[in-house]
């Protein structure tokens, strides 16, 4: 634990002395994969033009009152009115902006660069730490699933759990993945949000980023559940900390965001902007059968 | 199609009177979307389908290089994140040529843009620098030497002596046999002048430039952005509003119709195809984008030059100040004004112009048109259908670089931007094999 602080405080003092002086830094980078990411792009447009086709026959089909008509499935339409105003309710903004830029500084000197150095090391071994923290979360999304009453979901979090478990090697194989099964974490946070709390004022979380005052409740809460069942004994053990370490890096190297790469004074406002409304949306989402309530134009979105 | 167009786009038209507030050097009868019909706007929008890509390299190594420029204006407090200018190197192991990439209109030296030329650059055994814009806020801040940005001339000499001073830092193992210039859209016209001014001060012997998608007459094709914005946003914030709930809308049905648990960046790149669909729709979305980016340079604009129109030169916004207010303002704020209000005045005094036309002419590729029509080793690649020329302009470009022109038919702006065929012309052009043939 000491040895790990002291380790910690050298390349904080690194990794902030070292940027002051140069007139030139380098930061090594993890290489691009153009034709990786290109494959991906076709892949991504295939399933789109085949979900596109679906969707086509579909309404034709509901048009037509044929048999592929679900029209009881589909939700109900939002129409523009249902869009939330242009401003946003952020009653905590000089706390919140402080945060960011206190976010934005400890990414750039230490979270950055650390997330960096280990996005360079073997894809297999990244994969089997991001899987292996991605299983211990199916035990929260297990119970927030069940909380939430959906209950096929939460089977499939078990199912998930229990395959990835065992024939996956204590979760360092996502073996359900293959079997169609895929990852589909949840949270307190949605949780609540199931059961109509609004997200609240817009908070900027210190070392997590934006989010709102219900998921920062749902975040301590699923640490508090995880804490509380100490899987395997590795919440509460001295090896913790590693691992919350581990999990926050390989977490932020998943990420693909840099704070102020738009350059611009204006980054906060749009971040929070799009923050919000991405939030209304995925409630909106929660809740498919009916219509979220309606936008009252004079108050800003959130509030 | 054009009429279409501008059928549909009239119908979204707010307001007659947003048309008043165009830039005074657009002709009244020009279409906002120059030579673009609905196929440019819709390419210009979504790019190159990605199964049309050149082959790209399975790998590509990347190297951050931040530099702290000497003679960058002193930094004001609120944009304390853009201290350093930031640039991306990809070097191959062996020595080999250097192509220098510069993006668009208020772009970063990392876009995905310049990704994929980074990639077929790389992938032709280049050792690739990519650079922001000098319209990019951390440019302006860290690289500018007025910080008053858009001027041709001003932002060309920025832009070479820092190009001057990341070559200079280099690191040692990087052998570079030849420098070349390559950029797109605005970033075009800024590689042709860097190298007209390499040319007089032989600081880094540039040898080819090749301009893709680039603007002849700067203040005609902002001119063609306002009136865009004009025609299918408005004026106030009505519009803009519109458009926003629109797409909340779509977006969040497309996401409620879905099997999602999360709105993430694989559901929003698929979404944006049914999002997006009508003429109107993607008309809106470039207008906007150049609106977004025309803030941050008339915000930084306003800051260094002291014009007061959106900050107040006594009391500039401080670290942690609100400034949404200021953004609300600039959202209605055209190229007109911030060319009138900060750019004119401040470029005509500098320079002791005694009209408005002289400095929009030094705004104008003309100004290099000897160095153009005589140097071989200047290239262009562009589309009869960019919305950012005119018939006129493209003739002039077609005129003046004779063969060494690759005009394609669709595109729009950049909509073919690391397609086959264009790739392939541009390594030809790179390298000196380009012999102009007909297309």
């Amino acid at each position: 634990m000491r040895a790990g602080a002291a380790i910690g405080m050298s390349a904080l003092a690194l990794a902030l002395g070292g940027c002051a002086t140069q007139s030139a830094v380098f930061h090594s980078l993890p290489p691009e994969h153009p034709a990786a990411s290109n494959a991906a792009d076709i892949a991504r447009a295939n399933t789109i033009a085949a979900e596109a086709g679906l969707a086509a026959k579909s309404t034709a089909g509901a048009a037509h009152g044929g048999p592929d008509a679900k029209q009881s499935e589909s939700p109900p339409l939002l129409t523009p009115a249902y869009a939330p105003p242009l401003s946003t309710y952020d009653p905590w903004a000089h706390l919140n902006r402080f945060t960011y830029r206190f976010n934005a500084r400890f990414d750039e000197a230490i979270f950055l660069p650390v997330a960096n150095g280990y996005r360079r090391l073997p894809a297999p071994l990244r994969s089997g730490v991001h899987n292996f923290f991605g299983n211990l979360g199916e035990v929260d999304s297990l119970i927030n699933y069940t909380l939430q009453g959906r209950l096929g979901r939460g089977v499939r979090s078990l199912g998930r759990f229990v395959i990835n478990s065992t024939i996956g090697i204590g979760g360092l194989v996502d073996v359900a993945e293959t079997l169609h099964l895929p990852k589909a974490p949840t949270g307190f946070g949605t949780t609540l949000a199931k059961w109509g709390m609004h997200p609240g004022p817009y908070l900027v979380i210190p070392f997590y980023g934006p989010s709102s005052l219900r998921e920062g409740i749902g975040l301590a809460a699923d640490y508090g559940t995880s804490y509380g069942i100490n899987l395997a004994d590795l919440y509460r053990s001295w090896q913790s900390w590693g691992l919350g370490v581990t999990n926050a890096v390989d977490q932020r190297a998943s990420i693909d965001f840099r704070y102020y790469a738009s350059g611009s004074p204006f980054e906060y406002e749009t971040i929070r902007f799009l923050s919000v409304r991405k939030q209304l949306i995925e409630d909106a989402g929660l809740h498919r059968k009916r219509l979220p309530p309606k936008p009252n134009p004079n108050q800003p979105a959130g509030e | 199609m054009l009429q279409r167009l501008a059928s549909t786009l009239a119908a979204l038209c707010v307001s007659a009177a947003a048309l008043a507030d165009i830039a005074p050097m657009l002709p009244p009868g020009e279409p906002a979307t120059g030579l673009a019909d609905s196929a440019a706007l819709r390419a210009t929008v979504f790019g190159t389908p990605p199964q049309d890509i050149a082959p790209l390299p399975a790998k590509v190594p990347l190297l951050e290089m931040d530099l702290k420029l000497p003679w960058a204006c002193p930094l004001p407090e609120v944009l304390w994140f853009d201290r350093r200018l930031r640039v991306w190197l990809s070097t191959q192991k062996r020595p080999a040529p250097l192509v220098i990439v510069i993006s668009g209109t208020g772009s970063d030296g990392d876009t995905a843009k310049l990704s994929l030329l980074r990639a077929v650059l790389y992938g032709a055994g280049y050792h690739v620098l990519t650079m922001p814009s000098p319209t990019f806020p951390g440019f302006i801040a860290s690289a500018s030497s007025t910080g008053v940005a858009g001027d041709l001339l001003q932002d060309g000499h920025d832009l070479y002596a820092a190009m001057r001073e990341v070559i200079a830092h280099l690191p040692r193992k990087v052998r570079v046999t030849d420098i070349d210039v390559v950029g797109y859209s605005l970033g075009g016209a800024n590689v042709a002048i860097v190298k007209s001014i390499d040319a007089a001060q032989r600081g880094l012997d540039i040898h080819r430039a090749v301009m893709i998608n680039p603007p002849v007459s700067l203040f005609a094709t902002m001119g063609r952005l306002d009136k865009l914005y004009a025609v299918s946003l408005g004026n106030g914030d009505a519009g803009i509003e519109q458009f926003y709930q629109q797409l909340y809308a779509a977006l969040a049905n497309l996401y409620r119709a879905s099997d999602r648990v999360q709105l993430d960046e694989d559901f929003l790149l698929g979404a944006a195809a049914s999002v997006l669909k009508t003429d109107a729709q993607f008309s809106a979305a470039i207008a906007l984008t150049f609106r977004i980016a025309l803030s941050n340079v008339f915000f930084t604009g306003d800051l260094y030059s002291g014009a007061g129109v959106v900050t107040d030169p006594k009391h500039p916004p401080k670290v942690g100040d609100s400034l949404e207010e200021v953004a609300r303002t600039l959202r209605g704020k055209s190229f007109a004004e911030y060319f009138t209000r900060i750019f004119a005045p401040y470029y005509m005094k500098r320079r002791s112009l005694s009209s408005v036309e002289e400095l929009i002419a030094q705004n104008r590729l003309e100004v290099i048109g000897d160095a153009l029509r005589d140097d071989g080793d200047y290239y262009a690649l562009t589309n009869s259908d960019d919305l950012i020329l005119d018939r006129a302009e493209l003739e002039w470009l077609k005129r003046t670089l004779g063969s060494r022109i690759a005009v394609y038919d669709h595109g729009g702006h950049l909509g073919n931007l690391g397609e086959r065929q264009q790739v392939a012309d541009l390594l030809d052009m790179l390298s000196g094999r380009w012999t102009g043939r007909a297309r």
